[in-house]
């Protein structure tokens, strides 16, 4: 059963939904109409261009291309992750690339190699949305976890640096901070693990259902996503703290204040 | 006398800022020091440069005659005490705040017994009762004291004390002075203007500016001072 495909007409019908959104900040003159117009512009034109990168991806299926258009992804995710923790790009982006990377990657060629085996291997249908789903909220994970542990080191300088003092190593003064960051890290993936299916159905799941499979396939790769992107997230927000760290102090293990951004 | 803490035409710039300028200092084994001036001279951060607060922007320190550094800071914050005026005790409770230390792997070996971390309350008129209170119930005096506390049981023998006596009651003032003074056991360097605490001291650097305007070891020539440190003494 293919997915039905909305017309131009329909997508029109669909944009009036922002009626209700505007109508509401006009009433209450809340100053979000320009952003929120902005906002769904640039959405629709980088879904636009996104959908018909992907429709040629997808067509062609070369496993370079796919691979080219993952590691894009992962650079745009890259930039981001630090941009959105408040932390300079040029001491963070060499150091925090490859845990985006491991991090996204692992968990993708896991999902591949031993869950779902599709051919071919590298198919364009699965490497690409599921390398999407992970990064996405490993993204999150990262930005969280990063911005807790510098942020936290930054308010308490005076703490760490008693730590220290008092013959903590480098990596014990930093556990508790790590310890802290990856809690706050993980607690969002680990609430909607727990709460997912009662609410809403998810995204995956939403999405194989409408391509035609059973809910009960769907509920296969809804579950089986979660725990890549449980695993993901950890790791990434683990090495990124960790292999940003020694860019992020001096010799005297004292915390640089020029790692912040603005 | 040893050489303890030496330092080399050490200066400190902060963002094009100079903190220190030509600093020369040199401090030997079981010397008292006072060192004063007024607020944002540079005086705290002098102690804290000792402990690796700040690496020096030019010149070098030693400890104990070998120079700090990247390798060698690990064993001199293993050998000094860096108590502030609003010490980090650095748990939910006093005990778990006392020994948290223990819990490195530099300081195992170290682990107190019941009865050496009741002792040293006692020293610091601090009754064994405190071990069972939360930090935050307990008072800045009561801080400082536990603080100190924590670095004899370290069996660190060397104190840089910024401003603590601010927080202590004449009786723990006491108390605190007649541990760490008496039979000159301890190398202190102590940024107050505490009239008693400087009677115990054994020597005196004014710090104006970021640099040494005055060393001398005459308790008498402290009233002749700038009149801001002159004024904070008599105050106290």
């Amino acid at each position: 059963m293919q997915t039905a495909d909305i017309s131009m007409i329909s997508m029109i019908v669909g944009y009036l939904l922002l009626t209700i959104p505007i109508v509401i900040f006009g009433m209450l003159k809340i100053k979000l109409i320009k952003e929120t117009f902005l906002a769904v512009l640039r959405m629709t034109i980088q879904l636009l261009l996104v959908g018909f990168y992907l429709q040629v991806v997808f067509q062609l299926n070369y496993w370079w291309l796919n691979f080219c258009w993952v590691l894009i992804m992962i650079l745009v995710a890259n930039v981001t992750v630090i941009s959105r923790a408040h932390l300079k790009q040029k001491l963070f982006f060499l150091p925090v690339l490859p845990a985006v990377l491991l991090g996204s990657f692992f968990p993708v060629l896991y999902f591949i190699f031993f869950i779902i085996h599709p051919t071919p291997l590298f198919d364009a249908r699965y490497v690409i949305p599921i390398t999407g789903m992970i990064l996405g909220n490993c993204l999150r994970g990262n930005v969280i976890g990063l911005e807790r542990f510098y942020a936290a080191l930054k308010r308490n300088q005076e703490e760490y640096f008693t730590y220290l003092t008092l013959g903590a190593a480098h990596k014990e003064a930093l556990l508790p901070y790590l310890k802290e960051a990856l809690e706050a890290a993980v607690s969002p993936t680990i609430a909607t693990i727990a709460t997912i299916g009662l609410v809403a159905l998810p995204g995956m799941m939403t999405g194989v259902i409408l391509g035609g499979a059973s809910p009960l396939v769907a509920i296969k790769y809804q579950i089986m996503i979660m725990l890549a992107i449980f695993a993901g997230s950890i790791l990434s927000a683990f090495l990124a703290i960790l292999f940003s760290i020694k860019t992020s102090f001096n010799k005297y293990n004292i915390l640089n204040l020029d790692i912040f951004a603005g | 006398m040893s050489e303890i803490i030496t330092f080399q035409n050490v200066n400190l710039r902060i963002q094009q800022k100079k903190i220190l300028d030509r600093i020369n200092l040199k401090i030997f084994q079981n010397e008292r020091v006072a060192i004063f001036g007024k607020s944002g001279s540079g005086k705290s951060t002098l102690l804290k440069m000792i402990v690796g607060g700040y690496v020096p922007t030019t010149g070098k320190i030693l400890f104990r005659q070998t120079p700090v550094s990247a390798q060698t800071i690990g064993g001199v914050r293993q050998s000094v005490a860096f108590i502030g005026q609003e010490p980090v005790i650095g748990a939910e409770t006093v005990r778990a705040g006392l020994l948290l230390p223990f819990h490195y792997q530099a300081n195992a070996h170290l682990f107190p017994a019941d009865s050496l971390v009741e002792q040293t309350l006692r020293n610091l008129e601090l009754s064994a009762d405190i071990l069972n209170q939360k930090v935050n119930s307990i008072s800045g005096g009561e801080k400082q004291r536990i603080a100190i506390a924590r670095s004899l049981l370290l069996k660190k023998d060397i104190f840089l004390l910024d401003e603590i006596t601010s927080a202590l009651d004449a009786e723990s003032k006491a108390a605190v002075l007649k541990l760490l003074c008496l039979d000159n056991k301890y190398t202190i360097l102590s940024v107050t203007h505490d009239q008693e605490w400087l009677r115990h001291c054994q020597r005196f650097i004014e710090i104006e500016a970021g640099h040494i305007k005055a060393d001398f070891t005459d308790f008498h020539s402290v009233g002749q001072v700038s009149d801001f440190t002159r004024n904070q003494i008599n105050s106290k």
